[in-house]
This record gives C-alpha cells, structure tokens and sequence, in this order.
C-alpha cells in the first residue's frame, strides 16, 4: 500500500509536469498553430539560467527569473522564425524548424554548461521530508505540486478576466475575426508564444530541484507532454491538464505493479483515446472526427 | 459633394489561384448608405474582404478616410475606423456576450460598452450567455453591437438579414437606418434587395467580379424586373 502510495504520488508530481508543459503547448497549438516541438528545450533554457543565477540573486528570485528570460527568448525565436511560418498551410515546416532548433538549444546547452547532470540546489527548509513515514514527501514536493496548480490558475484566471486573455480564447477558434476588430493579432500570437514558453522555463526550474539538470531533460518530457495534449484534446486547456495528471498518474500506479510497463502505458491510453474518441477527452467536436 | 470615405479603383482580387474580382471600382461618400447587390459568387463578400484587408486586393488601390490602405493589415485598417460585421456573423462561440464585446480594440467615441446594450436590449438580457446559446438574431446584433465598438466612420455590413425572420430584418433595418444619423456610412451586402434598395441611398450591382450597375437605389427599387435581372432571381424576395 504503502509502495502505492509512494509510486501514485510521483505519478501525480510527473502528472503536474506534464500538465504544466501540456498547457503552454496546446496555447501554442491552438493560436500560433505551431506544432512546438522545441517546447522541451526552453524548459531545458529556463531551468539552467535559473541554475546559474541563483547563486547570485538567491533561489527564489531565480525561479522567477529563469521563466521569464525562456518568455523573453519565446518572444525572440516567434519574431524572428516562427513567424514566417504562419502563411504555410502544411504543419511540416514549424515541426522541422521547431524540431531543428530543438536541436540546437540541446547542443548549446551542452557546450555552455557541459553533457554532465549538475545538482540544482534547493532551500534546506523545503529539502527534508514532512513525515516519517511518508519519507517521499518532502516539503519540495509538495512546493511543486503547490506552485504548479497555482500557475495553472492564474493563467486559467488571465485568460478568464483579461482582455488580452479573451482575445487569446477568441483568436484560437477565429483569428481573422479578432484582426477585423482591430485587435494586432502579430503581438498576440508573440505574447501567447512567450506565455508557453515562460510556463515551460517554469516546469524547467522546478523539475530541476526533484531531479537533477541536464541537457536531454526536455526529451524525456516533450514526448510525453504531446500525449498529454492529444488525450487532452487539442484546442482544449482543461483537457490538457487533465491529459497530464491522467498519463502521470497512470505511469506512476504502473510502476507499483508493473515497471517495465511505466513508459508504455501513456502511449496504450493515447491509442485507446485516438481510437475511441480521437478528438481527445475535451476536445471540440469537428477537428479530427 | 461631401467627403469620399471610401473609393475603390480596379480592383483585382484572388483566392489563391482563382481571379474573382476583375477590376471592380467603387465609393461611398460621408454618411452616405450604399448596397451592393449581386447573385451568389458575385464577388459581394471578396469586395469587403478586400477592403477590411482579410483578401488584400492584388492590383488596384483602396483609399479609405484619405489613406491608401491597399496593403495594410486587417487590425490597422479596423483601427482607421472601420466595422466589419463578417458574413455568417462570426461570434465567438467560447466567449460569454460580454466577452465577445472584450475582444474589438476600441477607439474613442460615442460606443461603448454600455451604449451598445442599450441599443440592443436582448443582448443585456444575455450578457452572461455563451456565443454559441445564441439565436440567429441576437448573434447578428452582438456582430453589429461588436462592430460598433470600434467607433467605426465605415461600417461594412455581410448579408446582416440573411437567414432572420421578417420581424428581425426590420430590426436590423432600424438599426442600419439610425447609424446615419451617427454619420456613420454603411457599405451593405445584401441578397435580400428589397432590404438593401430601401435603406440605401445608392447602389451597385457586382457581377462575376465586376460592375454591371451603380445609381441611385430609389430608381431601382421601383423596377423589379431590372432588379431581377441584375441581381438574380431571389434577390427582390422580401
């Protein structure tokens, strides 16, 4: 029971890491129409800058800090390459650009701070575990569980209240539209892609205080945050958090029982949904079916 | 003569590969209603595609309020002063009435938020209500209530009585009528010709892509047959 719990709760910190990631992905999908399949590299971009500025300016402006310089490179990279792709019909292009500077991220990432995991230090007060008996849960975990449902809201709450939050809902479903009404839809599709990305420097920072920093840790993430996305249902934020703590879950249960089967399981729930109701859990009739 | 708000010369627009305006020139002067009339794939809805910068035109220039606009973007031709109320309406589906009445920049002016709804008293009754609740009428209304929150000098109207019921054409009717008085000049497309020849005060005919008619919309209005045979069988059904 106990090896349950232990393997449910990984599965739901996993699950809240791919939701965070799934989020700025489907808000990329959805309104830059841009398959980002660079999406795990600027998490990999904001976990090592906040990495090196915390020794400097302390860990918690460094979480901070290292989200919003990835915002501040999603906003150069959507200006000067994404863009030009918003004319082309055919998805292929900004998968490859976006897969190409994936690469790219990856490489220098490993030239400026070497191929080597290096520890990312945490404050000793969220370091140690808040019972005995369930030694997994650390203050950190619970932190991370804690801050990434509340980022969750705020942006459900800017997307909600704001009027450039309405103006990102109404552009995903009719773009053309929101230009007619006057809206520069060039600036809201640069600050919805600087929104994904700071959400993922976001996961970055934190998932590098429960694991450790390297290069290829988008990789293990960026597979699995597309999952969480289609079994979400694409164009749908609630189904991409959904999609994210489901494939989390589901990952970290398997291991209790059966952990060879722990990668395999998001890829059978992702057939299963794209069989069964291929427009994902939430997702808008109409799209794919 | 008052000032040209609008004047269109030769205009060449296409989807893609397909030539569907050739050549089309037209204007509308300060406060001045025009209808432009035609069958279907006439190129009615490509003109105001043209002129709100969603299909730039290819060839020929369009000067809105003194401004070449040819190859500006839809937002910054919207923000000159422009109105667009889109073919079908457009609603957001996903957004509440009051969100959908978020989304239009606004430019300083007599309309707001406020003064729509009270132009519109079902839509205040509606207010919390998602786009996609509503009926054909009230979503034509939140299209024109969201149009006019841009403060437009030029209102571009897409088939707005197309598929409402009698009672609900003479709504909007009233509506067109009374932005004239706001000095509003309003450039209607319109299937329905009776509607769009009673409330203009001039009109044009469009053509696979050109010009076969402009004068004066009383003069018309009085010939159905004429009408018949410019805009096509349908077009003088009320």
């Amino acid at each position: 029971m106990e090896l349950l719990l232990f393997d449910g709760f990984n599965g739901l910190i996993q699950g809240a890491f791919y939701a965070l990631m799934a989020l700025g992905l489907s808000l990329i999908i959805s309104l830059n129409s841009v398959i980002n399949f660079a999406h795990g590299g600027f998490m990999v971009v904001g976990a090592y800058l906040a990495f090196t500025l915390a020794p400097y300016i302390g860990f918690w402006p460094a979480l901070f800090a290292g989200p919003i310089l990835a915002g501040i490179l999603g906003i150069l990279v959507e200006r000067t390459l994404v863009r030009s792709m918003y004319g082309r019909s055919d998805p292929i292009y900004s998968l490859l650009l976006t897969f190409g500077f994936a690469l790219i991220i990856e490489d220098v990432v490993r030239t400026i701070w070497g191929a080597q995991g290096v520890p990312f230090e945490i404050p000793a007060a969220l370091g140690s575990p808040v019972s005995t008996t369930y030694f997994f849960l650390t203050g950190y975990r619970l932190f991370v569980i804690a801050a990434i449902g509340l980022a969750t809201i705020a942006l459900f709450a800017f997307l909600r209240l704001s009027r450039f939050g309405i103006r990102i809902r109404a552009g995903i479903l009719d773009l053309e539209t929101v230009s007619a009404l006057g809206v520069n839809v060039y600036l809201l599709r640069s600050v919805n892609f600087a929104i994904g990305t700071l959400l993922a420097g976001f996961a970055g920072v934190l998932a590098a205080g429960v694991l450790q920093l390297a290069p290829t840790m988008g990789d293990d993430v960026i597979m699995a945050t597309f999952v969480a996305v289609v079994v979400g249902g694409i164009g749908s934020l609630f189904g991409s958090v959904l999609g994210g703590l489901l494939i989390g879950l589901a990952a970290g249960i398997t291991t209790a029982y059966y952990p060879a089967a722990s990668d395999v399981v998001i890829y059978v729930i992702m057939a299963v949904v794209l069989i069964v109701r291929p427009r994902g859990l939430l997702g808008q009739e109409g799209l794919f079916e | 003569m008052s000032a040209t708000v609008l004047k269109i010369e030769n205009v060449h627009t296409y989807y893609g590969k397909s030539h569907i305006l050739h050549g089309v020139s037209m204007e509308v002067a300060e406060g001045e209603i025009v209808t432009l009339l035609g069958r279907n794939g006439a190129g009615k809805t490509t003109t105001l595609r043209s002129l709100s910068g969603l299909t730039p035109a290819r060839e020929g220039r369009i000067e809105i309020l003194g401004h070449d606009t040819t190859r500006w973007p839809a937002y910054k031709i919207a923000r000159l002063g422009v109105g667009y109320v889109p073919e079908g309406r457009r609603i957001f589906p996903n957004l509440t009435v009051l969100e959908n009445l978020a989304v239009p920049m606004t430019r300083p002016g007599y309309w707001s938020v406020d003064r729509v709804l009270e132009l519109f008293p079902n839509l205040r009754e509606r207010r919390d209500s998602w786009g996609r609740q509503l009926s054909g009428g009230e979503q034509e209304m939140l299209a024109i209530a969201r149009a006019l929150l841009v403060n437009p000098k030029l209102l571009l109207l897409d088939e707005p009585s197309q598929g409402l019921a009698p009672l609900l054409v003479h709504e909007v009717f009233r509506v067109v009528a009374s932005m004239r008085e706001q000095g509003i000049s309003i450039l209607l497309v319109e299937q329905n010709a009776r509607f769009g020849l009673e409330v203009a005060d001039r009109v044009y005919v469009l053509n696979d892509g050109q010009m076969i008619h402009s004068g004066p919309a009383q003069e018309l209005a009085k010939d159905e047959v004429r009408v018949r045979a410019l805009a096509g069988a349908g077009a003088s059904e009320a």
